[in-house]
């Protein structure tokens, strides 16, 4: 039974097509690479999944419910979570407060209970900083626990956001371009997490990734879209030696002349 | 952190202790009308920088405090309900019409949320004003009673028609809410509003309902308002919908000037920046029909040079006294 599957989507804007027909599956514990040249509808596909739109046809489903339609919040509620391309962080807070942030959406319920906790009981309080702190322990950021996240270096509030995704208790993980822009040893580190996250945590991630090289290193299986079609899927190895995929990359052959 | 708690507790009884002295030291009826006046807007300031704590700025604030005021006088005059229900139950009718507004008007951000607020407050001043037969219309509001004593055993009964018992009042229930407010902004709660502010879609995809919260902050907000609203009415005893009133756009605009020239980063921000001003501006009185000058100066004078507003004085001071020390000892090196 896969965790995540999608059916027949479709998304368009005003006359441009940016996917089209898309059908997946996602299983349990998979990392799945979604990769294609600019401008292939992966990252929309992400936000479809994510929740920032919605399709124009097909479905969603997870974990055997269809979320076509739910706004991102209940989906990061269900585990669905986002990290983002950018650095989006919680920029007024610490690097500790920005994990917390994550961890108080997936301990608190409703209205009353929010606000009379945090008044009266406070081990559940030293309970939610001691996970948090586990985190970032997690992610290497202990240390700067204190620091203002947006002060952080680049690679290390990439580690942030992946932070806060797990602060929620994600089972899928919606990664954005995690190694953009990142040196080799941070692009090691990230792969050895997401790697880590799935063997230690059973924790699904769909990746959408520029990077071939890195691609074939970390994902069990990979999807190429272009022009917001699937123009292959398998392994990774398979994926890459594809000749439609070669040629979606840098032209047919007869181009080159 | 024992210490600290020292600390704020010794603040607090200092605090507490000043306020009940303040009405019978200055054993004067017009400041003490001064002081309960200032205690209303405090609770309004506070509570508008409640809104800006999710990013918005209203500038209809006195519009849903001129609900709670007139709802509240209007519960005791025509339905006889106790000024302690009314109270509660003006602050309630703020709270609901805000939240029902909130759901069309929070689609809109920064200086179109600003505008729609302020249209609002006014359309609000104007159906009392062309609604003569049940808010008295331009002639105003009048006659509204003191809320009703209170007996006490041993001590006697608590009249609040004297001005100091009503300072009391006012000052307690100012307190209160301002407690409140506290309260909400370093719960759970409060750290959502600052998430929400800060990066919205980060918000939504760590499970924030962003905009339940939004227009859940906005009611509680306004609640305040409302409530404030109310303790002015039963203090003045009249309401009027006059532009030149307290529910006029004059006055939203002080507000937001309150809370700009006390800081908005702090909770105490609002309640220095309405202290100061009231007390510059009464001082000021001589200037006559120029009061509003000079208040506009002063706001000119602090955003100019002091960009968060009074509450940073302290940080500046001790920016200001490091910078000149190293001058100092620069200056003997060489």
């Amino acid at each position: 039974m896969a965790l995540l599957e999608i059916h027949n989507l479709s998304k368009r804007f005003g006359g441009l097509t940016a996917v089209s027909e898309l059908d997946l599956d996602v299983g349990q514990g998979e990392i799945f690479g979604l990769i294609g040249p600019n401008g292939a509808g992966k990252t929309t596909v992400l936000n479809m999944v994510g929740g920032t739109f919605f399709p124009t046809r097909g479905k969603i489903i997870f974990k055997d419910e269809d979320i076509t339609r739910f706004p991102p919040y209940r989906r990061a509620r269900r585990g669905i979570t986002r990290v983002f391309q950018r650095d989006v962080l919680f920029r007024s807070l610490t690097v500790l407060e920005n994990v917390l942030a994550g961890l108080y959406m997936s301990s608190s319920t409703g209205f009353t209970e929010i606000f009379f906790k945090r008044l009266s009981i406070h081990g559940q309080e030293k309970a939610l900083y001691e996970k948090a702190v586990e985190i970032l322990q997690f992610v290497k950021l202990d240390q700067l626990a204190d620091e203002m996240a947006i002060n952080l270096p680049h690679g290390n509030q990439r580690a942030l956001c992946l932070a806060i995704a797990l602060a929620t208790q994600a089972q899928l993980l919606l990664l954005d371009e995690p190694l953009t822009g990142m040196n080799q040893e941070e692009i090691k580190a990230m792969m050895h997490m997401i790697r880590t996250l799935r063997d230690e945590k059973g924790i699904t991630s769909v990746v959408v990734e520029h990077n071939m090289r890195a691609v074939v290193g970390l994902c069990d299986r990979a999807a190429v879209l272009d022009y917001g079609r699937k123009i292959a899927e398998g392994s990774p190895k398979e994926v890459v030696n594809n000749p439609a995929v070669i040629e979606a990359y840098l032209g047919k052959e007869d181009d080159a002349v | 952190m024992s210490r600290k708690l020292l600390i704020n507790l010794v603040i607090i009884v200092v605090l507490a202790a000043v306020l009940i002295i303040l009405p019978i030291a200055l054993n004067n009826v017009y400041w003490t009308s001064i002081l309960v006046i200032m205690g209303v807007n405090i609770l309004l300031v506070s509570s508008l920088r409640t809104i800006k704590l999710v990013g918005h700025i209203s500038l209809g604030h006195v519009g849903f405090s001129l609900i709670g005021a007139y709802g509240s006088a209007l519960l005791v005059m025509k339905l006889g309900l106790s000024f302690w229900a009314a109270i509660f139950l003006g602050g309630l009718m703020a709270a609901v019409v805000a939240l029902a507004l909130a759901y069309p008007f929070l689609k809109v951000k920064g200086i179109y949320f600003a505008l729609l607020t302020l249209l609002t407050a006014e359309t609000f001043r104007l159906i009392v004003w062309y609604w003569p037969s049940l808010t008295g219309g331009f002639w105003g509001l009048l006659k509204i009673p003191s809320p009703n004593p209170i007996p006490i055993p041993l001590i006697g009964t608590i009249n609040f028609a004297n001005i100091n018992n009503y300072y009391y009042l006012t000052a307690f229930i100012v307190s209160l809410s301002l407690f409140v407010l506290y309260r909400l902004e370093r719960s759970h709660l409060g750290f959502k509003w600052i998430a929400i502010q800060d990066t919205e879609v980060l918000a939504q995809s760590v499970g924030i309902n962003v905009k339940w919260h939004k227009m859940l902050n906005f009611a509680i907000a306004c609640f305040f308002a409302g409530i404030a609203g109310a303790l002015y009415a039963h203090y003045q005893h009249s309401l009027s919908p006059d532009a030149t009133s307290r529910f006029g756009v004059l006055m939203s605009i002080y507000l937001v000037v309150y809370m700009v020239v006390g800081g908005e980063s702090k909770f105490a921000g609002p309640i220095i920046g309405t202290v100061v001003l009231t007390v510059i501006s009464e001082f000021g009185r001589a200037l006559g029909e120029y009061q509003p000058m000079m208040i506009g100066a002063i706001a000119v004078f602090v955003m100019l040079l002091m960009p968060e507003g009074l509450i940073g004085l302290p940080n500046r001071g001790k920016l200001l006294y490091r910078k000149l020390l190293n001058q100092t000892q620069r200056m003997r090196r060489s």
